[in-house]
């Protein structure tokens, strides 16, 4: 990952976690790989609560957990869950509950024997009523005895999800917890995570999806190429997302004429032609879309092809590191 | 599950640690069930089977003691013992580190050292049946005393003691442990270790077989140490490999 340049966009501002005794709390964290940045100057501060960490695949997301949870060290700055250092303070491990994104399991047990296993590793008394708590809490309970080698991706991952709840952690941090579940499932998990929010828990939640991210709760961290690009309500940055220029690729018979229509209507705030179609770049997407059609109609254009190219997340984080 | 208490301030809460002898046994079954694999287990059976075979082979030819001794030098010590135990004790927590499931254990209220302890006492437990079995059958059915039998169970006992706690800190150090290990075995003991004294002084085998020649009184080259020196220095090697292996956990990134 290389340095990049610093943001060009209002986005709402990374709340400052020096002198914030959060549940969990990073200042100015950087983390290299040899001469890879990993992690750069990132600072935030969370507490008790949903907090979405939203980022591409590749943005640091899962190396910035693994230094919450203490499994590697940070280059620079400092984390503090707790208010003490996970790599170093045994004890506060047993506060902490990491469900990994890597789909690693002990498949020769099966999910109890697994949940029970973290239980006793977390010191949690009586470990076979939490660890029935737990695999209830993600609806396993009816396939507890079943070697964990013959279970479904999205099987797999509740049962991960068990194995962290079941010391009942005040710190709960999630790599893409969601992926590989149905409709049903995800549901049912945001819910739950919900739940252990309000009931006090630090829930950290990762995502590379944002209708997912939509759904976990109103506080999102956006981390993109190693950096924290933007932090803060949702609502907020969904309203930043919408307010970017889209771009959308048009075909038609004749791209010339309908491009200069285009142009002279005032729909679109920059214009190109390539290969039979018209690239628009337009800041009103709506308005675009309703006058695309009815002007192609009264030019006698054909229109082959309407493809917005930017709806990805991809291209949003783009624009929130870049302005463009 | 348990609801969280929210008004219950983080002094109130419990500080739970897991007791050491609770995390070495927890370790220790887990990493057994890991290492219990069929393959790996016909493999190793298969090739610690070539010492009674040889054995025998030497026995049904009216064989002398220095022949014996040599066969269980050179085969049961130098071959299958640190084999097996390569294979076993580098796994312990190299296999954990490998598919992810060191996790597990690393991210828990529990000191670093009961899981090396728990996991060579796991690579032991498979290691020793598999290895001594065959090569104190090999050393009774060569049918030269109970020198060599008494000689190769307190030797081949120090030599998977000892060769499974140096392997487990190669495995928990080193991701390609088994070049690394084989490398150990085949290069540094069964060639460098003979260019003189210094050298040898780091090939466990010179141990093994200084006790091996201190029960038969057979002559044989690299193994010149005291019984006393070929049982208390791998053993204090064992002890100082675990260490070395607990620190390394403790300092290394888990994935």
């Amino acid at each position: 990952m290389t340095e990049l340049p610093p943001p060009v966009v209002q986005a709402p501002a990374p709340p400052a976690p020096t002198n914030y005794p959060g549940m969990i709390a990073v200042d100015n964290v950087s983390k290299f790989f040899g001469s890879v940045v990993a992690v750069s100057e990132v600072s935030f501060s969370i507490d008790e609560g949903v907090t979405a960490l939203l980022g591409p695949n590749g943005a640091g997301k899962s190396t910035l957990f693994r230094m919450m949870c203490g499994l590697t060290p940070p280059s620079r700055g400092t984390v503090q869950v707790l208010g003490t250092d996970p790599r170093h303070d045994r004890a506060v491990r047993g506060r902490i509950s990491l469900v990994a994104q890597q789909d690693a399991l002990f498949d020769h047990l099966s999910a109890s024997e697994f949940v029970v296993f973290a239980a006793r590793t977390q010191a949690v008394r009586d470990a076979d009523d939490a660890a029935a708590g737990a695999l209830e809490a993600v609806e396993l309970s009816d396939v507890g005895s079943k070697p964990l080698g013959q279970f479904s991706k999205g099987m797999r991952q509740r049962v991960k999800i068990a194995s962290a709840l079941v010391n009942d952690p005040e710190v709960l941090i999630l790599d893409e917890p969601l992926a590989g579940l149905d409709p049903v499932q995800r549901r049912n998990m945001i819910a739950l995570f919900h739940r252990l929010g309000d009931e006090g828990r630090c829930v950290l939640v990762s995502s590379h999806v944002l209708d997912e991210v939509a759904r976990l709760g109103s506080r999102v961290l956006v981390i993109a190429q190693g950096r924290l690009i933007a932090s803060g309500d949702y609502r907020d940055l969904r309203d930043l997302m919408d307010d970017r220029p889209h771009r959308i690729r048009v075909g038609a018979s004749d791209p010339r004429k309908l491009g200069s229509a285009l142009v002279d209507h005032g729909l679109v705030s920059g214009l190109s032609l390539d290969d039979g179609y018209v690239l628009v770049d337009t800041l009103d997407v709506d308005a675009f879309g309703r006058q695309l059609a009815v002007l192609a109609v009264d030019l006698g254009v054909r229109l082959t092809e309407v493809s917005p190219l930017d709806d990805d997340l991809e291209s949003v984080f783009r624009y929130l590191v870049e302005g463009r | 599950m348990t609801t969280v208490d929210t008004q219950r301030s983080d002094a109130d809460r419990p500080v739970r640690e897991v007791p050491s002898l609770t995390a070495i046994a927890l370790t220790y079954r887990i990493v057994l069930r890991q290492l219990t694999s069929r393959g790996r287990i016909i493999a190793l059976t298969m090739l610690a089977l070539v010492a009674p075979v040889a054995g025998w082979a030497l026995g049904s030819s009216d064989a002398s003691l220095n022949d014996a001794v040599r066969l269980i030098a050179s085969i049961g010590l130098g071959l299958v013992i640190p084999v097996v135990a390569l294979v076993f004790g580098g796994a312990a927590i190299g296999d954990l580190r490998d598919d992810k499931t060191l996790v597990y254990l690393w991210l828990r209220p529990m000191a670093r050292w009961p899981i090396v302890v728990g996991a060579a006492g796991a690579a032991w437990t498979l290691t020793a049946p598999i290895t001594l079995i065959p090569v104190v059958a090999a050393a009774i059915l060569t049918g030269t005393g109970s020198g060599i039998v008494t000689g190769t169970l307190i030797a081949g006992c120090i030599g998977v003691t000892v060769y499974v706690a140096v392997f487990t800190f190669l495995g928990t150090w080193l991701k390609r442990f088994i070049v690394w290990g084989l490398a150990y075995i085949l290069i540094w003991e069964g060639f460098v270790a003979r260019a003189g004294p210094g050298v040898a002084r780091v090939a466990l085998r010179k141990y093994t077989r200084s006790i091996l020649v201190e029960q038969t009184g057979v002559d044989l080259d690299l193994a010149d140490f005291s019984l006393a020196v070929g049982i208390i220095v791998p053993l204090l090697a064992a002890v100082v490999a675990l260490a070395l292996a607990a620190w390394r956990l403790g300092a290394q990134d888990i994935d």
